[in-house]
């Protein structure tokens, strides 16, 4: 654990101190605003005791839905300084299902989207998340890191919201099959209508989501189009080194062949 | 298509242009030149006068302008070229100006049916012939000479413009040396990722017969006190070492064959690779969108089971029975 921040998590500064990921989790629950993002993990890691604590939770916190949301931002923006590993010690047999999941969460948290109109100009509505000129519709934006070379950037603010994704590269030639894939779904961004045409500087492709996609389509199966895309690009780009290597390896031996 | 090779010795367009001249029932007046990798010309020329005599002049350049080589052919090269039909080809001395070899071919004696084809075909590897016995020259001129000098000077081949290589003649084996160069940066990832399996094949005990191959990011030892520009490369060096079992017999027109050919085979690869990703990610692209849209449709699906279907109820109106 390299950083233990967490004097911005309200009432859980007691954790900094303490190293069991069972009080920290117990302590973190107590607020009541989180408990929409906790309660997966509740779910996963600590059984029924803290299920039924988190469900609790939820249900005292029907009112204040969009503030318990900006709340489990805030709180998120912090937590992404804090090792991961203390919360998902017991579920590491599955790293890459913990990140998605993580994200899964963070996007149902921050996808809380309502038309607004710009305040800039008059008779123009634009993503805030893009413009960026009133601070105070913009939400502190969420850094998940599966690891240095894995993350996810979610900018969340009043109408839209930006994700932004850095998949891993382990060497060249995943690095060069990367690239070329996400360059070419990002020339057919229309395609999909919520694919940014260009990354944000340093990821290699972004989402822009609006209030009207969120109209559009469900919330939760935009979601779920986000983790399937993260999920599919990973299983692509190892399928696709593996099917460039095996062509290679045939390849090589059709030339060799001829020698014999 | 200049700076591609074909890896069949038949030379299609060649092969093609003779195929009509023999199936033409009416004698055709023709005179056509035809260039191939942008250094190899020939000419076909027939008379409608005499139509069953076609004349085929064939020009290549040297693989190599040291010493070893001489314009004129090698011996092996005529010998081959005689042996091929000598009822339908024959070789016209002195050659055409500016050609290295002439052939009057006999169209008369060429029967019509699978067998013309096999012959044409056959007519059309004269280049393939030509450049294989001047590389099977150059080695055994290169034998002799080190044998008497004592040392192993590499000889630098080329075959494709801008894509030298090189051979080195050592006591037990050949060495033939391949600098490798790409436009793209993908290109030379892609081909790296090649060289990487044909070492690992080669190096495995199943291929323990085929010749050892090696590659390195930098110029192999025996390269130095060459050219800078023939040294300085993007792709590394492809080093392959050449037994003297690997020249035995009719291994030995195989192997000079693939030496001849492998940057063509390397650049093919690289090609078709690039062809496969796009075609992959091609039908990634509609799985991909296919999840949005489905989304999207049973989401109006259940909109539609919401809202209704619209009734279409006629209303007719109520007769009075009063009168």
């Amino acid at each position: 654990m390299s950083k233990t921040d967490l004097s911005s998590v309200g009432r859980a500064e007691d954790c900094s101190r303490v190293k069991s990921p069972q009080l920290i989790l117990r302590s973190l629950v107590r607020i009541r605003q989180v408990g929409n993002f906790f309660y997966p993990f509740c779910n996963e890691i600590h059984g029924n005791r803290y299920r039924i604590l988190a469900k609790r939770l939820l249900k005292s916190n029907t009112t204040g839905l969009k503030a318990g949301a900006t709340i489990a931002c805030a709180l998120l923006s912090s937590l992404s300084q804090i090792d991961t590993s203390l919360f998902f010690h017991s579920t590491m047999a599955n790293p890459l299902r913990l990140y998605l999941t993580c994200i899964r969460n963070t996007l149902e948290a921050a996808m809380c989207l309502q038309n607004f109109p710009c305040q800039e100009v008059e008779r123009h509505n634009k993503p805030e998340v893009e413009l960026k000129t009133s601070p105070e519709l913009l939400l502190n934006p969420v850094l998940i890191c599966r690891n240095e070379a894995e993350k996810c950037l979610i900018e969340t603010s009043i109408n839209s919201l930006r994700i932004s994704l850095k998949v891993k590269q382990a060497d060249e030639l995943e690095n060069i099959l990367t690239k070329k894939f996400l360059r070419f779904l990002s020339m057919r961004a229309e395609a999909f209508q919520v694919l940014r045409r260009k990354p944000v500087q340093g990821y290699d492709i972004s989402f822009l989501i609006t209030n009207y996609h969120c109209e559009e389509m469900q919330k939760q199966k935009l979601i779920d189009f986000i983790v399937q895309f993260m999920e599919d690009i990973d299983k692509e780009i190892s399928e696709l080194k593996l099917s460039v290597n095996t062509r290679g390896r045939l390849v090589a031996t059709e030339f060799l062949k001829q020698f014999i | 298509m200049p700076g591609m090779a074909c890896f069949e010795r038949a030379s299609p367009a060649l092969k093609e242009i003779l195929l009509k001249l023999h199936r033409s029932e009416k004698p055709m007046e023709l005179d056509h030149h035809l260039h191939e990798f942008g250094s190899v010309e020939y000419h076909i020329q027939s008379s409608a006068s005499d139509q069953y005599k076609t004349y085929l002049s064939i020009s290549t350049p040297l693989l190599s302008h040291g010493p070893q080589l001489s314009y004129e052919l090698p011996n092996s090269a005529i010998e081959v070229v005689k042996g091929m039909y000598p009822d339908v080809v024959e070789i016209v001395e002195p050659a055409r100006e500016g050609y290295q070899l002439t052939l009057r071919l006999d169209f008369a004696k060429i029967p019509h049916g699978k067998d013309s084809v096999k012959i044409i075909t056959l007519i059309s590897t004269v280049q393939a012939v030509i450049l294989s016995s001047q590389l099977k020259e150059l080695l055994r001129n290169v034998s002799l000479q080190d044998e008497s000098q004592g040392n192993y000077k590499p000889i630098k081949l080329v075959y494709q413009p801008r894509e030298p290589f090189f051979v080195i003649k050592q006591p037990a084996k050949l060495k033939a040396v391949y600098p490798m160069r790409f436009k793209e940066n993908t290109d030379v990832i892609i081909a790296t990722a090649f060289f990487q399996e044909l070492m690992d094949v080669g190096s495995s005990e199943a291929w323990s017969k085929a010749p050892h191959c090696t590659w390195s990011p930098i110029p192999p030892p025996e390269l130095r006190g060459e050219l800078l520009e023939d040294l300085s490369t993007n792709g590394g060096f492809v080093t392959f070492d050449i037994s003297s079992r690997h020249v035995q017999g009719k291994r030995l027109d195989k192997t000079v064959w693939s030496l001849l050919n492998f940057y063509a085979f390397v650049k093919h690869h690289v090609k078709c690779t690039r062809g496969f990703i796009q075609r992959r990610m091609r039908n990634r692209l509609e799985s991909l969108v296919q999840v949005l849209h489905k989304e999207k449709l049973k989401e109006e699906e259940h909109i539609k089971k919401v809202k209704g279907i619209p009734l279409n109820i006629s209303v007719t109106p109520l007769k009075s029975n009063i009168t």
